[in-house]
């Protein structure tokens, strides 16, 4: 008897790794489309960071500089508002010593965001959507970049006390229409890579933000790559009666840090 | 046929493969913790048992053996970052979690010797740790492994990714805080298994406190101050003063009054009392603070139910030369005129080596394990000192410009007869190992005031060896007599601690670089290896795939080079490092 119950589960667990190994088959079958910011690491960022169907799509807008004026604040834009039914975006940069710069979940957000990135050379700046189906919308620019960005001290460093600061928040909030807020946040934190002699990894690592009833409208995993202050923006779907957006920070030594932050009513301008 | 084979087969791996993977997973529990000297597959607490005793039954490597003591593997902590290595690593599923200078953590794999993960505490600028920047070992409970940084922290991270679960306070380190010792994971029946912490800073006026927290979320549970007047708390409510307001301090002084319990605790599983011993007074110039000082210079027996001093003994009374009464509280059962007594020994700073009741702190020994003691002509019937007057630094105020009083000569130096290695305690050949120093200090004081985040000592000092030849001093100890039964002499002054095995071993390191192991009946050298760096840690064995190994953490420093005054001559040479060395028997010598 105790055999047959053995074998019953021995042969569940063997079909289901088969079937983890066909869907890994299958991936590494589909074609991978050409690379159009042609990088010697597409195939290598697309499978480690877009396992499954990939197209390139337009309708993934990524906006940045030509040319970065500070490699450590590179200001980058994503909107896949286009797109319907977004349930993760994905931004890596290729040549990047860490490449994953954060992924977003736009859970009651608008498929937008945008952030400041640390670069060490010039590279692309890949950003994949993920659409329910499983399927990734890829698109990205490259910025061209000096060199540097993610082994430098930051810049908090320079200072004996920076940890007073840690976590302060300037925020702004408005309302874009009935249903929609944009945010935009910057948090103090030095976000060290590890990379800059003698500093120890460091860096805020997630945030979310709430409706105040507690429903989360959108997380965000952050990496090493993200800018020293974390300045970020973000379009939450809120409904009219919502006055308040919670955001929760939290980093890689586990300190948390809250904020309230109102929404204001619409107005003219 | 083929085919059954077949299902066979597979219904085999998957039973392996349920095996391993329980194996892998199983978390520690607390009754692990508590029966942790018993279970040799694991190193699950600081001192290989809560009770501190450092012995394995392990007795596949012995004294017949143990020249075919081989290194496996050596791991290198890496960085610029070296200094003082003095960890205890844990042991736990084929993995080794171990903690270095710095307040950093890897998890290694043992076969392999490789990295699993890192942690590095991001540390403010100015932290103040007195003496070196050191950590002594992590405690392990559920998934999770927790240790304390220089900045006064303590930090529970996940013992599979290294990730940080949660990190709390447990002081200001702009006060003078830090934290070094292994935090003591004790049972309770009203709270569960609670994660128990002391603090630093006796050098800069800070107050000692033990406090009690919930391992899952790293909330407060107690805390207890151990200086007269201040008051504990359980669940967020104030509970009891710790003694009465001036009982034993005169005036303010009692509110930096120091007593900083730093090198963490023990626990007995049969009186459920963790055992913390507690510092220095502040400031060292004793005439700023006549009385007793309770309870600096102590060891203190804390009710883990609820925060309270169930007894206190003070082995130094108005302490005027640092000893610290910091040193581990070992429990064992003493057989002493067909009698079995219930008892703790410590041996302290002051050089003396007490055995006391652990149930009631009664005094029933103490015996000098240094030679030429002068700060006491001896012990009392009551355990009190017999103090010489002419051998406590004088009163600056009775100097004729009152900024210098009087210097003296006092043996042990403030550094100790023995320092915080831990001793060990073989339940086979019923003796004490205790790493001891020989050496003494000129000493004299001066006015000081306290002042947030300053050094608060009022006085001066420096440190002289007794002997030519050696200061280290390896000494074997009969609990029941104090006499001394051997002793290995070691140029350089020791700083690491001991482990003693079934196998009939005594091991040590020296800050020459030699981990040695001695016959605990004769004191014998049977083996010595050199890691290429001081050995300022303690060593631990345990069993796996029906081998024994050895580890040995090394990386020179610790507060001897750092305080060391006339002492430079005997370590100024010594190099830094800081390494792991992990040995065992090859198999193809395991059976000769």
């Amino acid at each position: 008897m105790l055999k047959t119950i053995q074998q019953v589960i021995g042969l569940g667990i063997c079909s289901a790794i088969y079937l983890g190994l066909a869907v890994d088959a299958y991936a590494l079958d589909a074609e991978l489309p050409e690379d159009p910011l042609n990088s010697v690491m597409w195939e290598n960022m697309a499978s480690r960071f877009f396992p499954g169907e990939v197209v390139i799509d337009q309708r993934v807008i990524v906006q940045g500089p030509l040319d970065a004026e500070n490699q450590m604040q590179v200001p980058i834009t994503v909107d896949a508002t286009q797109l319907d039914d977004v349930k993760q975006i994905v931004a890596v940069a290729d040549l990047n010593p860490i490449p994953h710069i954060l992924t977003l979940h736009p859970t009651r957000a608008q498929a937008f965001i945008g952030f400041r990135v640390k670069l060490e050379q010039a590279t692309p700046i890949r950003v994949g959507v993920q659409t329910g189906d499983g399927v990734w919308h890829v698109n990205g620019v490259t910025v061209n970049a000096a060199g540097g960005g993610c082994t430098a001290p930051a810049l908090a460093h320079g200072l004996n006390d920076w940890y007073k600061t840690l976590g302060q928040a300037r925020a702004i909030t408005r309302r874009e229409s009935e249903e929609l807020a944009r945010l935009s946040v910057r948090l103090q934190h030095p976000m060290d890579t590890g990379l800059a002699p003698g500093i120890p990894v460091f860096y805020m690592n997630q945030i979310e933000v709430k409706s105040p009833a507690g429903d989360v409208l959108a997380n965000i995993e952050m990496f090493e790559p993200i800018s020293e202050n974390p300045t970020l923006t973000l379009k939450p779907l809120v409904s009219d009666n919502v006055d308040e957006l919670l955001v929760y920070a939290r980093d890689t030594e586990a300190n948390e840090f809250n904020y309230s932050l109102p929404v204001p009513a619409i107005t003219d301008n | 046929m083929n085919k059954t084979h077949k299902i066979l087969a597979v219904a085999s791996a998957i039973a392996f493969a349920t095996g391993l993977s329980s194996q892998a997973h199983a978390d520690v529990g607390v009754a692990d913790i508590v029966g942790d000297q018993a279970t040799t597959q694991d190193i699950v607490s600081y001192g290989l048992g809560p009770r501190g005793q450092r012995y394995s039954p392990l007795s596949i490597i012995n004294k017949d053996n143990i020249k075919n003591l081989f290194p496996v593997w050596s791991f290198s902590f890496g960085g610029e970052k070296q200094r003082g290595q003095e960890s205890q690593p844990l042991i736990k599923d084929g993995v080794m979690y171990v903690t270095g200078s710095y307040s950093r953590m890897w998890a290694i794999d043992i076969a392999s010797g490789e990295e699993l993960w890192q942690y590095d505490a991001r540390l403010p600028e100015g932290i103040l740790p007195c003496c070196d920047v050191v950590n002594r070992g992590a405690a392990i409970l559920g998934d999770k492994v927790f240790f304390g940084t220089l900045d006064a922290k303590i930090v529970a991270l996940d013992k599979d990714t290294g990730k940080v679960v949660w990190r709390k306070t447990i002081a200001d380190f702009e006060a003078g805080y830090s934290y070094t010792a292994a935090p003591l994971i004790v049972p309770t029946d009203a709270h569960g298994p609670l994660i128990l912490t002391g603090n630093s800073g006796g050098e800069f006026g800070v107050v000692g406190e033990v406090q009690a927290r919930n391992p899952e979320t790293g909330d407060l549970v107690w805390t207890r101050p151990v200086i007269e007047g201040h008051m504990g708390t359980l669940n967020g409510e104030e509970t009891t003063m710790t003694g009465e307001t001036n009982e034993s301090w005169p005036g303010d002084m009692w509110k930096n009054g120091g007593g900083a319990p730093w090198l963490g605790g023990t626990y007995d599983p049969e009186s459920k009392l963790a055992y913390f011993g507690t510092g220095n007074p502040a400031p060292w110039n004793s005439y700023l603070r006549p009385g007793d000082n309770k309870w600096t210079s102590s060891r203190v027996a804390i009710n883990p139910e609820n925060g309270e001093i169930e007894w206190g003994f003070q082995t130094t009374p108005h302490d005027g030369w640092d000893y610290d009464g910091v040193n581990e509280f070992v429990t064992f059962d003493m057989e002493k005129d067909g009698k079995t007594i219930q008892a703790g020994a410590t041996a302290d700073r002051n050089g003396f080596f007490y055995i006391l009741d652990r149930n009631n702190g009664d005094f029933i020994s103490a015996t000098p394990f240094v030679k030429n003691i002068t700060w006491a002509k001896g012990i009392d019937e009551n355990g009190r000192p017999i103090w010489d007057p002419e051998n406590r630094p004088g009163d600056p105020a009775e100097s004729a410009d009152g900024k210098k009083g009087k210097s003296i000569f006092a043996v042990p130096s403030f550094l100790g007869g023995k320092n915080w290695m831990p001793m060990a305690y073989s339940q086979d050949s019923k003796l004490f190992y205790i790493p001891s120093n020989e050496w003494g200090m000129d000493i004299w004081n001066e006015p000081v005031t306290y002042k947030k985040g300053a050094a608060y000592l009022g006085a001066g000092f420096t440190i002289k060896p007794i002997f030519d030849d050696y200061i280290g001093s390896l000494k074997a100890v009969d609990p029941t007599s104090g006499e001394i039964k051997w002793e290995y002499k070691n140029k350089a002054p020791l700083w690491g601690g001991v482990l003693t095995t079934g196998g009939g071993l005594v091991f040590t390191g020296t800050p020459e670089g030699f981990l040695k192991a001695f016959d605990e009946e004769t004191g014998e050298e049977l083996w010595k290896f050199q890691t290429g760096t001081g050995i300022v840690s303690s060593p631990i064995t345990w069993e796996q795939d029906g081998e024994q190994y050895i580890t040995i953490v090394t990386g020179w420093g610790g507060a001897v080079p750092l305080w060391g005054g006339e002492v430079a001559k005997f370590v100024s040479y010594l190099n830094q490092g800081g390494s792991v060395w992990t040995f065992k028997i090859p198999e193809q010598l395991a059976s000769k």
